[in-house]
């Protein structure tokens, strides 16, 4: 008998993903026969061991679909290594300074964590919008800043405020485990601040790091509420294309093939954390 | 091994149980009171305003003209269970079972396209009297009994003369640039109005009756015009091309004087002055030639239903003269029988609105096209 867990994720995990992509393939029976008498545009096979990939075909076709798979990894990659550099900064400051303004900062940090998304993707909005903080300020010293509101630099930010505070605990705490007395002895073998870092705490912190990075990168590549609020309407990204696919326009076929590609580049990221998280039990000795 | 097997049953009985907890709260759950051959089971899938409506003045209105007669709402907001509703209705016209449910508001478009409703028009007398377009744009079986249509709402503080007709409107929207907007047609139907009457511009009336009754996609390349020159229309709107999502969005934009111009639903717009939210300087009027598409709202007899008589007999009393008066009061809804049943004042309130003339949007299949080409051809371009 299957252990519970197990069947748990077998059952409202790995089923539903099983039937959708065999909706993407043209199967429209059993479990998909509902949302297959509604929707529109559908290819359908006829018999259980056929495929189809024309619902693929249109997709890919789509030179719309094209460039907003482009906007959505562009994101990601800007997303994630911001986000990176930001956590870092954070984090090293945080281990170098004992001070309260360095507390300060990182306890800041995290706070996104605890604002819902859609109230901080309509605050970030009205900051940059048109009439927003950032313009007003400008306007009272006499310049003009660019309205960025409604813009995918809009998107890039808002994603950053929202994905940061996960990376910074992770990373924190990656740093903040380096033992004190490597860095001690490192800097009294006369290393420099960078080279301590490059040496010695980038090593040890560097699978915390890659699992910070992998979860950003998911994150924001499924992201539906920030781009749909700050962004522009094209282009976009997969996240609001998915979801106009599959209600606004009625082609679910077409918005499952939309989750299946974005599936495959998750799974991608998530290659590499299953690496970190290797590699991580290799150094404790477990593997 | 026979302790944990007793410890998955039970866990398995406890998610079952579970299940059919949850199950309580959605449509199909609620108590039955009274006769149970004498109660209407009524689905409605839509927002706060038309719960209050039928809550509150016409399930009241209607247990008191029919003695012993009770309706059961089953409320769904926002239509969020329309899916798991229309297959629940599918399986029950499939098992020849009744479906617990007798009339049906908000999912109607959806119950057409699947059949699932019964061909009540001879037993409505009322429905005579409804716009012979607007009711076949309805759909087999859906009688429309409230409406709305799209208005041109402007700012008469920057906007001392409106446009009046759709080439004015286009006019200044290029001499104005970035102060008009509108939003995404996939985000909300005023920008859907807005999009079609660009689109009819240029469509043929013979072939738009056409799209209006029925799916005929070789006919949208008679769009190709109007995607051209709404596309021509991106430097001059919103930001140079931005199109704010949902209704709501342009009118946040026309409440602080972003834009001076937004195309508005009447009933939000009425709503809107109301609460405030629209500020007093704002008007709203119709466009001509052509005037803004506008949409009726239907209930629909359930086909599989065993009570159509009593469901027939609610949907008569929604289209009388008092309740239509009700609706147009409570919710600034369109009344959808002629104006001239109504009172005076009704009649002075909708006038320049003009409902008689409410021009029916596209067919639900090519409103999903337009929201698909609009994405495609209109923004970036």
């Amino acid at each position: 008998m299957a252990a519970p867990p197990l069947l748990l994720v077998t059952v409202f995990v790995a089923f539903p993903i099983v039937v959708a992509v065999a909706y993407s393939l043209g199967h429209v029976g059993g479990l998909n026969a509902t949302i297959a008498s509604i929707a529109r545009e559908q290819h359908t096979v006829d018999a259980w061991w056929q495929q189809t990939f024309a619902a693929y075909g249109d997709v890919f076709a789509d030179e719309r679909f094209l460039r907003d798979l482009g906007t959505t990894v562009l994101v990601t990659l800007v997303t994630t290594v911001a986000v990176v550099l930001l956590a870092w900064v954070i984090a090293l400051y945080l281990r170098m300074s004992d001070s309260i303004p360095a507390k300060v900062l990182s306890a800041l940090a995290v706070v996104p964590m605890f604002i819902p998304v859609v109230i901080a993707s309509w605050a970030i909005l009205t900051f940059y919008a048109g009439d927003g903080f950032v313009r007003t300020i400008v306007q009272a010293f006499g310049g003009d800043a660019p309205t960025l509101g409604y813009t995918v630099v809009c998107i890039t930010i808002g994603m950053v405020w929202t994905q940061l505070p996960f990376a910074t605990l992770m990373i924190v705490s990656g740093v903040q485990g380096v033992p004190q007395p490597l860095i001690e002895a490192a800097a009294d073998a006369g290393a420099s601040f960078g080279r301590i870092v490059r040496s010695v705490i980038a090593p040890m912190a560097l699978v915390p790091t890659v699992i910070a990075a992998t979860f950003t990168a998911i994150g924001t590549l499924g992201a539906f509420t920030v781009p749909y609020f700050t962004g522009p309407n094209a282009p976009t990204m997969l996240g609001v294309e998915m979801a106009g696919y599959f209600t606004s326009f009625n082609l679910p076929q077409q918005a499952i093939v939309m989750a299946v590609v974005v599936f495959v580049i998750a799974a991608g990221f998530g290659a590499l954390y299953v690496w970190a998280n290797f590699r991580q039990a290799q150094d404790a000795g477990r593997v | 091994m026979t302790g944990r097997r007793i410890a998955v049953a039970a866990g398995a009985l406890a998610l079952l149980v579970g299940l059919t907890a949850c199950a309580g709260n959605g449509p199909g759950a609620a108590s039955s009171s009274g006769n149970p051959a004498q109660t209407v089971r009524v689905y409605l899938g839509d927002d706060t305003n038309i719960q209050e409506l039928w809550q509150s003045t016409l399930i009241p209105g209607f247990e008191k003209a029919n003695p012993g007669v009770t309706v059961d709402l089953q409320f769904d907001l926002h239509a969020t269970n329309k899916t798991q509703t229309i297959a629940k209705l599918a399986a029950a016209a499939q098992q020849q079972k009744d479906p617990g449910i007798d009339l049906v508001e908000g999912i109607t478009d959806d119950a057409v396209k699947a059949g699932l409703l019964a061909d009540v028009g001879a037993s409505v007398p009322a429905a005579a009297g409804i716009d012979p377009k607007v009711l076949a744009a309805a759909g087999l079986g859906a009688i429309p009994y409230r409406a709305s249509s799209v208005l041109l709402a402007y700012d008469t503080a920057t906007v001392p003369t409106p446009p009046k007709t759709l080439d004015e409107l286009l006019q200044w929207i290029k001499d104005h640039p970035g102060r008009f907007a509108y939003n995404p047609p996939k985000s909300g139907g005023s920008g859907t109005a807005f999009v079609a009457t660009v689109l009819d511009k240029f469509v043929p009336a013979d072939v738009r009756a056409q799209m209006t009754t029925g799916y005929h996609k070789e006919l949208e390349s008679n769009w190709a015009q109007g995607w051209a020159t709404l596309a021509g229309l991106n430097p001059y709107v919103f930001q140079k091309g931005v199109y704010p999502n949902g209704n709501n969005g342009t009118i946040d934009l026309l409440a602080s004087g972003q834009v001076s111009m937004i195309p508005v639903w009447s009933d939000q717009f009425v709503s809107g002055q109301e609460k405030g939210t629209i500020p007093k300087t704002v008007a709203a009027a119709q466009i001509e030639n052509p005037s803004f598409t506008g949409g009726a709202t239907s209930v629909g007899v359930v086909k599989s239903s065993d009570r159509q008589q009593l469901a027939i007999k609610l949907v008569n009393f929604v289209l009388e003269p008092a309740q239509q008066q009700a609706i147009a009061a409570k919710i600034a809804g369109y009344p959808v029988i002629p104006l001239d049943k109504l009172p005076a004042d009704i009649q002075a309130k909708f006038g320049a609105a003009r409902p008689g003339e409410l021009r029916p949007t596209y067919f639900t299949d090519h409103g999903k096209d337009l929201n698909n080409l609009w994405d495609q051809l209109v923004p970036g371009h």
